[in-house]
């Protein structure tokens, strides 16, 4: 009796989370011949994951415990850790929630999604594969484990990309995808074998416990090593083409996955790497590599956001941008940046999951993602249009939805830097995050005037309403949306500030394994008051360097190429807004909305577009250039 | 001696990334991927190398101080990143099989119909 008690502790449950989606993955290759059977396993093994997560959510992430697992009960001998752990903080936590929630949402979706292709047993099979490998991830205390999980999470993602293979780009984005992303794993190999050949142990407490007081050239190399290898599973620039090709290829349940769940896989894993095992995020240079980064990200994508014509492609690219936002909230160091930043990655998961399984409905009833041949569909599906324009409000931030909370308690952290660390580089950072939200809404505007308004094609005159099981799947998400967004403040309170904590509990983290904390600086005193914030004067400054900027660049482009060949006739269609009303012939889609905007950007637009070309070799040599600058990088400020 | 090890594996990854970056032919690119790797797996082997080492195989009556062997970690995680190794190889000919038979080339130049 008292083993039962004891197998249904709690401190078990991150192990049977992990277990049951895997679990499930090998019960459908089994049973999985018959379509009930196969439902009713991946519904059983989802659900499980995802109450045995909730469980948690008491202990560790307001009770504040940190859970330590060896499994098969190998403690440390020695004052060495030998067996393979498992250690749940309100990070890991916070992380697998989010993981749970997409993968039991989008494998309801699934399973009125999937009912036409064939090899479905294949499909859930992978499915689970890849729900079980980023939640093995985020929950793992082990970096060997965090490599093993990264291979499966990433096979299992080129395989479903590959999935419906006869569709367009399926296999090409697969490959591309495999090869970059075999490079990113090699990355994170090499980097953890250095790791051990310096510290021999893969335990990340005790990793943090010797790395950070014993930096030498082989551990600085480890870093840039590892920190390529998380981007790489993160999709932050320069691999966000990946993500645009997978998504674009993907089934939409698995964009769902590949957008809410695998991306926040390398934003953990980053957060671990410089937050954890190297602490280095005290570094102001090490702040900006993040921020950078992540205004690359934010800034890029979304314009690249704006050049495409498929739905999916387009909502891709997007993702990425918000993932730019995730990763320069949590390189802001500060426990209102991470505390956004994680809010921002949850609303993430929320809206883009919603989205791109608005997009799938829309695939699933007219057979297209291309702008140019849809529109008018909200008379054909007025719940998917409704359930549309909650996530599109969400990702532009539009109160009172979610997107809106996490965006301005970013702002707010960006300006806040700015003003305690006196540099002006930061408020460059707000005033980048307010434009690139402004040109996500304005994409959002473009994507719902192409597909939901506008005029509908004569081909879609029978396209039907999504069936229930879709239509629910969308409904949770969306009803999370307006939750999370309606309640900001219980939200912070009760989810995000606890795991923000544990980002800056480093300390207890080690500790928490049996190891010896006390070279590591204890918790300092973590504040996520608004300082200065709420300072109408503040305000008023962003405002004027804001009009400032867009004074110079208005001036700027006064000279530009449009004004300079006005010996040709000026045509109406270059104009900033254009409707299309003007002429007659007018070659300009429905779907271009902002044709005026690019064409003025055209310079901007060609570059990206041919850096863009689609060719791995030209993938594979940024993700190696990206090492190189960042080996460069870590050897010069670590 | 071990020094020789490091070199070589390093040699090894970075001729394997050259590989993947330069030529424009899948199947190299698959190769360049399984040298990349091989280079990891000879730096890994390394690592746990203790020069006059036994194999790390005892009971638990046999093990005292004075025996010395290799690190057996490193001897797992590579057999791990092996097996990871050959699938990666495996399912990357899959999709080069396919990619194949759907563009009727191997070139790389011109499997981009997804670009931009």
């Amino acid at each position: 009796m008292s083993s039962v008690m004891n197998a249904l502790s709690y401190q078990h449950f991150p192990i049977y989370a992990i277990m049951v989606l895997f679990l499930g993955a090998f019960l459908i290759v089994v049973f999985g011949g018959n379509r009930t059977a196969r439902n009713i396993l991946a519904l059983l093994s989802i659900t499980a994951s995802l109450a045995f997560i909730l469980a948690l959510v008491k202990p560790v992430m307001w009770d504040g415990e940190i859970i330590a697992y060896w499994m098969g009960g190998r403690v440390p001998a020695g004052g060495y850790a030998i067996g393979i752990a498992l250690e749940v903080d309100a990070l890991s936590l916070f992380f697998a929630l989010l993981v749970s929630v997409a993968v039991f949402v989008s494998g309801v979706y699934s399973i009125q999604y999937m009912r036409h292709d064939d090899n479905e047993r294949e499909y859930y099979t992978l499915f689970l594969m890849l729900g079980g490998g980023v939640m093995g991830l985020v929950l793992s205390g082990d970096l060997f484990n965090m490599f093993i999980m990264v291979e499966i999470l990433t096979f299992a993602a080129v395989a479903l990309t590959a999935f419906r293979n006869t569709a367009k780009g399926a296999l090409e984005a697969a490959f591309k995808y495999l090869v970059v992303g075999s490079i990113g794993s090699t990355c994170i190999l090499v980097g953890t074998s250095m790791l051990y050949a310096q510290a021999h142990t893969l335990n990340l407490a005790q990793l943090a416990q010797v790395i950070p007081g014993n930096l030498n050239t082989a551990t600085k190399v480890a870093f840039a090593l590892l920190f390529v290898g998380f981007g790489t599973k993160a999709f932050i620039v320069p691999f966000h083409p990946l993500a645009a090709d997978a998504h674009g290829a993907a089934p939409a349940s698995i964009s769902v996955m590949i957008s809410g769940v695998l991306t926040k896989s390398g934003i953990y894993g980053i957060i671990r790497l410089t937050y954890f095992l190297f602490q280095t995020m005290n570094l102001g240079t090490m702040q900006f590599l993040l921020v950078f980064i992540g205004s690359l990200s934010m800034f890029v994508c979304v314009t690249m956001a704006l050049a495409q014509h498929d739905f999916k492609r387009l909502l891709a690219f997007h993702s990425i941008s918000q993932i730019g936002y995730v990763l320069t909230a949590v390189g802001l160091c500060t426990a209102l940046g991470v505390s956004a930043g994680l809010y921002h990655a949850m609303n993430h998961t929320l809206f883009k999951g919603l989205l791109f399984l608005a997009a799938g409905a829309v695939l699933h009833e007219t057979g297209t993602t291309d702008l140019g041949k849809l529109g008018g569909l909200s008379k054909k599906m007025p719940y998917t249009t409704v359930l549309f324009l909650i996530g599109a409000f969400s990702i532009s931030g539009i109160p009172p939805f979610n997107g809106f909370a996490s965006k301005w308690m970013i702002y707010q952290a960006t300006y806040q830097k700015a003003v305690e660390s006196g540099n002006i580089g930061f408020l460059l950072v707000t005033i980048i995050a307010l434009v690139t939200s402004v040109l996500t809404l304005a994409s959002f505007v473009k994507v719902s005037q192409s597909v939901f308004f506008g005029q509908l094609p004569r081909e879609l005159e029978n396209v039907k309403e999504v069936p229930f099981g879709m239509r629910f799947a969308m409904a949770i998400f969306a009803l999370l949306c307006v939750l999370t967004g309606l309640f900001p403040n219980l939200v912070t309170t009760y989810i995000t500030e606890p795991a923000a904590r544990a980002v800056f509990s480093v300390a207890q983290y080690i500790g928490a394994m049996g190891f010896d904390a006390s070279g590591v600086a204890a918790e300092t005193a973590v504040s996520f008051a608004h300082v200065g914030v709420w300072e109408p004067i503040s305000w008023l400054l962003i405002l004027c360097i804001a009009l400032l900027s867009v004074t110079i660049v208005a001036v700027a482009s006064k000279y530009d190429r449009v004004s300079q060949c006005s010996g040709e006739a000026v045509d109406s269609k270059y104009e900033l807004f254009y409707g299309g009303e003007a002429q007659e012939f007018s070659q300009v889609g429905g779907g271009d909305l902002f044709w005026g905007f690019k064409h003025n950007w055209r310079g901007y637009f060609d570059v990206m577009h041919r850096l863009h070309s689609g060719v791995v070799n030209d993938y594979a040599l940024w993700a190696v250039v990206d090492l190189a600058l960042v080996l460069l990088f870590s050897l010069i400020v670590l | 001696m071990i020094m020789l090890n490091y070199i070589a594996s390093f040699f090894l990854i970075t001729l394997g990334l050259y590989t993947i970056v330069t030529k424009h032919n899948l199947v190299k690119t698959v190769i360049g991927l399984s040298i990349a790797d091989y280079g990891v797996n000879l730096l890994l082997i390394s690592i746990g190398f203790n020069p006059g080492g036994t194999a790390p195989i005892f009971t638990w009556s046999e093990l005292n101080p004075a025996s010395f062997f290799v690190d057996p970690i490193p001897q797992a995680l590579t057999l791990t990143s092996i097996v990871i190794g050959a699938c990666v190889t495996a399912m990357s000919l899959a999709l080069v099989i396919k990619l194949e038979e759907q563009y009727g080339t191997t070139d790389t130049r011109e499997i981009r119909r997804l670009h931009g």
